[in-house]
């Protein structure tokens, strides 16, 4: 609930199983973004629960959260690079900041890279790719550390149609090797040309869920 | 230790690509810490002076005509029982007729043609330099004027004393002013690094979103605030250094006869070595000042 009983989520009883592949639709002002910051534990919910992987995120303490947010990666529709780091320090900087190895993160960094299709570019700027390039970073970024969870926000928003499913083929990737992906967009063409679980709000209310 | 090199690493980053800011930062800390290291340096020279000045301020005791030999033993007891007395010599009134004539050539003649000595025997008291400016010693003087055989008593520390609160006054003006100074080097590289943090938001973010320790998070920013309050120490001890070495000799030959150049020294280890340390703690605080926002 924001200021002034705003409710952007009611009623509001989902469950997602673990290695699912779940596309979280609706328009505008719908609560897909609300959701995903409180699974990133961004937020949290005035009343309700959140359990992720049998822990509830209300009841942690800034330590244990910042354990979990180690195990989720996150892809935001405007990429949140770094822009005065290379691709290949935007990677590396994941796993550089939990206090990896230098070897670790070069061998990670390589692997994800190679996985979106960038190992020849990674001493580029951010403002030196493309936008389907630069979300292809974000990607490998929210990768690098092998996440049970990954949450993605409008993740083609700003990418034209065929770059978009480029991106949505990394995702069913990442599902294959067992990953839980949550997506969410307002883009039915792409979800439909996907088909994967559809789950819909509207209002703050679930509507749909197929 | 990862997080201590990443800390370096990323506070260097930072410090170079906003150099201009750094070299302020540096400057206004390296100002107030010269400020600090020369007042210092100066309060610790007119300490030594003033001591040396105080043991040296004239104690005498002057005889009167005929005092006889059991007085005179009573006085040394007196002088000897107080523990405030680093010696005494007793001058008797030819030798101080002989100094006399010494130090005023002129009037040798005259005091030579005159019947009879005028000059009293004294006894010429060092006190210790510690006591020097006790009160005690007023109550020592006091009680030698009362006793048999005593003409006069002479101690003269008024002057001494006005030094004294001169020097008083002074320090506390210094103080005052050297806090303000810190105040405002703190500021400035809480400044600067507030400046860097707000460069470094997008990466902050990111940190926060992947669960990065805190210790990741603001100690890039705590070591840049250190580095720039340290830097800052180093030169201002450097230029301190320097003024002390070319100042000396000047001040020196300038108040001749009252400064020896044993009374003008540098600052001992253990003082410059805190003023640099000091320089740290500074920029230390500054940089937790900025960086208690960033969690
Ligand atoms: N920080 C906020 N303060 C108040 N209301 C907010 C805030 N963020 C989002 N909202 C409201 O919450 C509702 C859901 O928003 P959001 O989750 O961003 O929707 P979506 O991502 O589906 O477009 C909207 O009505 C929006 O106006
Ligand atoms: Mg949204």
């Amino acid at each position: 609930m924001y200021t002034r009983g705003v409710y952007a989520l009611r009623d509001l009883t989902l469950t997602i199983g673990k290695g699912d592949f779940v596309f979280l639709t609706g328009p505008s002002g719908a609560g897909k973004s609300t959701l995903l910051r409180l699974l990133l534990r961004q937020d949290v919910p005035s009343a309700g629960h959140l359990i992720v992987g049998g822990r509830s995120l209300s009841k942690m303490s800034a330590s244990q959260v910042q354990t979990y947010r180690r195990s989720v990666g996150f892809v935001f529709q405007d990429f949140k690079l770094i822009p005065t780091r290379t691709v290949y320090e935007n990677i590396t900087f994941v796993p550089r900041v939990l206090g990896q190895p230098v070897a670790v993160q070069r061998r990670k960094a390589f692997q994800v890279l190679k996985w979106v299709g960038l190992q020849h570019r990674l001493n580029a700027f951010p403002e030196e790719l493309s936008g389907g390039e630069q979300q292809r970073v974000a990607v490998a970024r929210a990768l690098i550390n092998d996440p049970a969870l990954v949450l993605a926000d409008e993740p083609t928003g700003n990418l034209d149609p065929d770059l978009a499913l480029e991106i949505m083929n990394l995702f069913r990737d990442i599902n294959a090797r067992g990953t839980t992906v949550l997506v969410a967009t307002h883009d039915r063409e792409l979800i439909r040309r996907v088909g994967k679980q559809t789950v819909t709000l509207e209002h703050g209310l679930l509507v749909e869920d197929a | 230790m990862n997080a201590v090199v990443y800390a370096i690493s990323e506070a260097w980053r930072s410090m170079w690509r906003r150099r201009g800011a750094s070299l302020m930062a540096v400057l206004t800390a390296s100002a107030s810490l010269f400020v600090l290291g020369l007042l210092l340096l100066a309060g610790t020279s007119a300490s030594r002076l003033l001591e040396r000045w105080s043991a040296a301020a004239e104690f005498s005791v002057f005889l009167a005509d005929g005092a006889t030999p059991t007085e005179r033993a009573a006085i040394e007891r007196t002088l000897g029982s107080s523990g405030l007395v680093a010696g005494q010599a007793f001058v008797p009134a030819e030798e101080a007729l002989r100094r006399f004539s010494r130090q005023f050539p002129d009037l040798a003649a005259a005091v030579a043609s005159l019947p009879a000595n005028p000059l009293p025997a004294s006894y010429d008291v060092q006190l210790r330099p510690e006591l020097a400016r006790d009160p005690s010693v007023g109550r020592l003087a006091a009680q030698l004027r009362q006793q048999a055989g005593v003409s006069d008593v002479r101690y003269d520390r008024r002057w001494i004393e006005r030094l004294l609160r001169l020097v008083g006054a002074a320090r506390t003006a210094g103080l005052a002013l050297v806090a303000v100074l810190t105040l405002a080097a703190c500021l400035t590289i809480a400044g600067v690094v507030r400046l860097a943090l707000h460069a470094r938001r997008a990466e902050i973010e990111i940190m926060q979103l992947v669960g990065a320790p805190l210790a990741y998070i603001r100690g890039p920013f705590v070591l840049e605030g250190t580095l720039l309050g340290l830097t800052g120490a180093v030169v201002a001890f450097g230029v301190l250094v320097g003024v002390y070495l070319l100042g000396r000799d000047p001040i020196v030959a300038w108040a001749a006869g009252l400064v020896a150049a044993g009374d003008v020294r540098f600052l001992p280890l253990g003082v410059a070595l805190s003023l640099v340390g000091g320089g740290a703690a500074i920029g230390c605080v500054g940089g937790l000042l900025a960086a208690r926002t960033a969690r």
